[in-house]
C-alpha cells in the first residue's frame, strides 16, 4: 500500500514538473527506444509502452512518465530495466531474462534446430542407397533400361 | 425464434452424431445404405446450422436486445456491414460461423465425391463429423448464442447494445476473421482424407491427389487472413506496426507454417514416393494446430488483444485435441508398413534433400513460436514468476531462420532431382551469387549498416535473379519452337506446368515481402507536440500543421488536421489524420493517414490535445520504407496461387523409379 502511495505521488510530482516543462514523454527518442523493451502493463494489452495507442491508458501513460524522468536523471538503460523490474516484477520486460529455468526459452528453438539436423542425417544416412553398384555385373539388357531411366530422370523437373 | 435456434442446433448435433456413427458402422458392416444414409445426414446438418445461423445473422441485423449476443455486439447506431459481421465478433457467434463453415466444407466434401472414392469416403465424412459433433456440442450445450437475456425467469430486453469495438469497424476487420476461419476449417478436409486412407490402408496418394486442391485453397485463405491482419493492425492501429507477435497473431501463423512445409514436402510423395509418415504427421500437425489456435483465441488461456474473457471452453478444446491426437497417433503407427518409402536419396546434393531442409527450417520456425507463444505460461507453472515473451525473443530467433528459408527458397526449385552435380550448381547459381553480392558490397559501401538488411535484400536478389532465369529460360525455348513474342511465350511457358511456374510467382511474392520486412530496419519516427502554423522536419520531408478542425456527430466526436508535406520546398501532398472519440464505447480511435509509395510510405497519426500542454496537439509522423512491397508481395502471392490451381495444359507424368518393371517402350514423358 505504501509503495502503491509513493509510486501516486511520484507519478503527481512527475506529471507535474512535467506540466512545467510542457514534454510529451514520448516526444523523447529515449524513451521511445526503451519503451519497446518494456511491457505495457494495463493488463488488458499486450502492446510496449511506446506503442501502446490506448487514449489515457492507466498503464502505459504512468510509465512513459517515470520513464522520461529516468531518462532525464541520466539513469542508464539497464539500470531503468532494472528499476521497472523491481516495481513490476520481470513480466514488463518484453525480452524474457536468460537465466536459470527462462534459459530454457532462449535454447530450445536452437535445440530444436540441433535436432531436426540430426533427424535429417539420419534420415539420409538410412535411406541412402548403397554406393552405386557394380554395373559391371549387371546383364547388358538391365544396362540398357538404366541409361535410358537416369536420362528419362534427369528430365524430371 | 431462439426457440428455434437452440433445436436446430440441438438437432444439428443428433444428426452429425448420427453420421459418425452411421458411416463408421456402415463401412465397418458393409452396410452402404447405412452410408449413404449418414451422408444424407451431412447435408442436414449444413441445413439445420444455416438455419440457426440465418436466425442470429436476422437477430443480429433487426437488433433482436433480448438476446445477450446482439445486446453485447452490436447497437441501434452500427452499420448493416458491422452488424453482420457481429456474427463472428464475440464468442458464441464465432464459434457458430465455425461450426457453420464445417458443415459448408462437408457438405462440398460428401457432393463432389458421391461417386469417387467410396471405400474412404465413410471414414472421411467420419472424420469431419466428429470434428463437428465437438463444436455443435459447444454450440448447443456450452456457449449457445441464443441465450436469452432474463431476470429472474421472465425474459427482458435492453434499449440498446453495446456495439463492436470502434477499432474493428474496418473493412478489412469485417472480412479478416472469415478468410482466416475458411483457412483454419479447411484443413480438416486433408486431414480427413489423410485419415480416412490410413484407416483403409489405401495403396498410392489418391489422398494427396484429391485434396491438393483443398491444401493450396485453404492455404490461400489463410494467408489472405494473416496478411489482411497485418494491413489492419497497419492501417488503423495507428503506430504502423503490421505484425506484433501477439499469441492470437501466432496462433494464426502455426498452422501456415505447417501447412506450408505440407504443400512442398507432398512433392516427394508424388515424385519419389518417400515420407509418407512424414506428411500424415503434416497434415494432421497442421489441423491439430488450427484447433489450437481456435483454443488459444477463444480460452484466454494466453493473454492477448485478440482473446475474449477467460471462459469455460477451454476444457473442451483441450479435452478434444487429447484424443484427436492419440487417435492419429494410433493410426500412424498401426500402419506404419503401409507408409513405407519407395525410393532411396540417392545424394546429399538434390531436390530431396533441400526439401528435408526447407521442411526442418519451416518446422523450427513454426516450434519457435509456438514455444514462444506458450513459454509463458510454462515458465510460470514452474517458477511461479511472470514473465514477457515479446517481439525481441521472436525477432532474435526467427529473422535468421527466415533469411535461411529465403536463401533455400532460391536454392531449392534449381537442384536437380536424384543429385546435382558441381557443374550445374555453378552454370545455375553463379550469376545470382555473383549479383547479390555485388548488390550488398554497393548498399554496404553507401551506408547501410544493418547486417540483416542487407542479408535480406542480398538474398532477395539471389532468389529474384534465379526465378527470372527460370522463366527466361523456358519462354525463350518456346520461342525458339513457335516464335511467339516474349509475353506470350511466358504465358504459354506457365499454362504448360501451373504448378512450377505459378510456385515460382508465389516465390516471388515472398521476395517481395521479405524487401518489405528489411525495410523496417530503417524506420524513422518522430513525435511533435504542435499547433496551427508550426513546421517540423522528419526525413527529407518539411510538415507544416496548416489547420485543425474539430465536431461531433451522435456517434463519435473527432478532431481534423490538415498537414501540408513539402519535398525539396515544393508542396507534394496534403496530408489529413484525423482522431475519433466514441462515445458508447469511450474509446479512441486514430483515422491515421498514409501517402504509400514503392520507395517509403508516409505514415500520420494524429493523436489528439496533449495532456501537458492542453493548447497543443500531439501528432506522431512515421516514414515506413519499403512496406508496400508487403502488400504488393501479398497480391504477387494471391495472383502466383491462383495460377497453380489452373489445371496444366500438358499433364506432366512423374516417373518413378519402379517404372523399369512395367516398361517395354520408353515412358513418354510428356503426352
Amino acid at each position: 500500500m505504501l509503495r502503491l502511495k509513493n509510486s501516486f505521488l511520484l507519478l503527481v510530482l512527475v506529471v507535474a514538473s512535467l506540466a512545467q516543462t510542457g514534454v510529451n514523454p514520448l516526444a523523447n527518442a529515449e524513451v521511445r527506444r526503451i519503451g519497446e523493451k518494456l511491457r505495457c502493463m494495463c493488463g488488458a494489452c499486450s502492446y510496449t509502452v511506446t506503442s501502446c495507442n490506448m487514449l489515457r491508458c492507466h498503464g502505459a501513460e504512468p510509465m512513459r512518465a517515470k520513464l522520461l524522468a529516468m531518462v532525464e536523471k541520466g539513469m542508464t538503460e539497464q539500470a531503468i530495466l532494472d528499476e521497472f523490474a523491481r516495481e513490476y516484477g520481470r513480466v514488463v520486460l518484453t525480452k524474457p531474462p536468460a537465466d536459470g529455468f527462462n534459459l530454457l526459452g532462449w535454447v530450445m528453438p536452437f535445440v530444436a534446430i540441433a535436432a531436426g539436423l540430426l533427424v535429417i542425417w539420419w534420415f539420409i544416412q538410412r535411406f541412402r542407397k548403397p554406393a552405386a553398384g557394380t554395373p559391371a555385373a549387371e546383364p547388358e539388357a538391365l544396362a540398357r533400361y538404366r541409361d535410358r531411366i537416369e536420362k528419362d530422370l534427369e528430365k524430371l523437373d | 425464434m431462439e426457440n428455434l435456434g437452440s433445436l436446430a442446433l440441438l438437432l444439428a448435433f443428433c444428426l452429425a452424431a448420427y453420421a459418425f456413427l452411421g458411416s463408421v458402422i456402415g463401412a465397418w458392416k458393409r452396410r452402404p445404405f447405412l452410408v449413404v444414409s449418414a451422408e444424407r445426414a451431412v447435408y442436414s446438418v449444413w441445413f439445420l446450422i444455416t438455419l440457426a445461423s440465418g436466425l442470429l445473422v436476422y437477430a443480429l441485423l433487426e437488433g433482436d436486445f433480448r438476446l445477450g449476443y446482439v445486446a453485447s455486439h452490436t447497437n441501434r447506431a452500427m452499420p448493416v456491414l458491422y452488424k453482420f459481421a457481429a456474427w463472428w465478433g464475440g464468442q458464441e457467434g464465432s464459434l457458430l460461423f465455425w461450426s457453420w463453415l464445417l458443415s459448408c466444407y462437408a457438405a462440398v466434401v460428401v457432393f463432389t465425391n458421391r461417386k469417387k472414392h467410396r471405400a474412404i469416403m465413410p471414414y472421411v465424412t467420419a472424420t469431419i463429423m466428429a470434428t463437428q459433433v465437438f463444436f455443435l456440442i459447444l454450440n448447443a450445450f456450452v456457449v449457445s448464442p441464443f441465450q436469452v437475456l432474463a431476470v429472474g425467469r421472465e425474459i427482458t430486453s435492453v434499449p440498446d447494445g453495446r456495439g463492436l469495438n470502434p477499432l474493428l469497424q474496418y473493412w478489412a476487420m469485417a472480412i479478416h476473421p472469415p478468410t482466416l476461419y475458411l483457412g483454419y476449417v479447411g484443413f480438416v478436409v486433408p486431414y480427413a482424407f489423410a485419415m480416412g486412407s490410413l484407416i483403409v490402408r489405401q495403396p498410392g496418394d489418391a489422398w494427396i491427389h484429391t485434396t491438393r486442391r483443398w491444401t493450396i485453397v485453404t492455404w490461400l485463405f489463410q494467408s489472405c487472413g494473416i496478411l489482411l491482419g497485418a494491413g489492419w493492425a497497419y492501417a488503423v492501429l495507428g503506430w504502423g506496426g503490421y505484425w506484433g507477435w501477439d499469441p492470437v497473431e501466432n496462433a494464426s501463423l502455426l498452422p501456415w507454417i505447417t501447412a506450408t512445409a505440407f504443400l512442398h514436402s507432398v512433392m516427394m510423395q508424388e515424385k519419389k514416393g518417400m515420407m509418407k509418415v512424414w506428411n500424415m504427421v503434416l497434415v494432421s500437425a497442421t489441423f491439430f494446430l488450427c484447433i489450437f489456435g481456435t483454443f488459444l483465441t477463444r480460452s484466454g488461456v494466453v493473454s492477448s488483444v485478440h482473446a475474449f474473457a477467460q471462459s469455460p471452453i477451454g476444457k473442451y478444446f483441450v479435452s478434444f485435441l487429447a484424443i484427436i491426437i492419440a487417435v492419429t497417433v494410433y493410426f500412424i503407427l498401426d500402419r506404419l508398413n503401409y507408409l513405407k518409402t519407395e525410393a532411396r536419396l540417392e545424394s546429399v546434393v538434390s531436390r530431396e534433400s533441400s526439401f528435408l531442409f526447407n521442411n526442418l527450417i519451416l518446422l523450427a520456425s513454426c516450434f519457435a513460436v509456438l514455444w514462444g507463444t506458450l513459454f509463458p505460461v510454462i515458465s510460470e507453472a514452474v517458477t511461479g514468476e511472470k514473465i514477457t515473451v515479446g517481439p525481441p525473443f521472436y525477432n532474435r530467433v526467427n529473422v535468421p531462420i527466415g533469411l535461411f528459408l529465403l536463401f533455400l527458397t532460391g536454392v531449392g526449385p534449381l537442384i536437380a532431382w536424384r543429385r546435382s552435380s558441381l557443374d550445374s550448381l555453378r552454370r545455375n547459381f553463379l550469376w545470382p551469387t555473383a549479383g547479390a553480392i555485388v548488390l550488398v558490397a554497393t548498399l554496404a559501401i553507401a551506408g547501410v549498416r544493418h547486417f540483416y538488411a542487407l542479408m535480406c535484400f542480398g538474398l532477395c536478389l539471389f532468389v529474384a535473379w534465379t526465378v527470372a532465369v527460370e522463366f527466361y529460360k523456358g519462354a525463350k525455348a518456346i520461342r525458339a519452337r513457335t516464335g511467339v513474342n516474349w509475353p506470350a511465350a511466358a504465358i504459354e511457358l506457365t499454362h504448360r506446368n501451373t504448378r512450377r511456374y505459378g510456385g515460382y510467382l508465389v516465390h516471388m511474392g515472398i521476395v517481395f515481402m521479405f524487401i518489405g520486412f528489411a525495410g523496417a530496419a530503417f524506420n524513422q519516427d518522430r513525435t511533435v507536440e504542435v499547433s496551427v502554423g508550426d513546421t517540423f522536419q522528419l526525413g527529407r520531408y518539411e510538415l507544416t500543421v496548416r489547420e485543425i478542425r474539430e465536431g461531433d456527430n451522435e456517434n463519435y466526436s473527432w478532431q481534423h488536421a490538415a498537414i501540408d508535406v513539402k519535398r525539396n520546398g515544393s508542396l507534394v501532398d496534403t496530408m489529413e489524420p484525423e482522431n475519433r472519440f466514441f462515445k458508447a464505447s469511450q474509446q479512441q480511435t486514430h483515422e491515421v493517414d498514409i501517402r504509400r509509395r514503392l520507395n517509403e510510405d508516409l505514415y500520420l497519426n494524429f493523436a489528439g490535445p496533449s495532456n501537458v500542454n492542453p493548447e497543443k496537439f500531439v501528432l506522431q509522423a512515421y516514414i515506413f520504407p519499403l512496406v508496400s512491397w508487403i502488400w504488393l508481395g501479398f497480391a504477387v502471392l494471391v495472383f502466383g496461387t491462383l495460377v497453380c490451381l489452373v489445371p496444366s495444359k500438358v499433364r506432366l507424368q512423374y516417373p518413378r523409379t519402379e517404372v523399369i518393371e512395367v516398361s517395354k517402350k520408353h515412358a513418354p514423358i510428356e503426352k
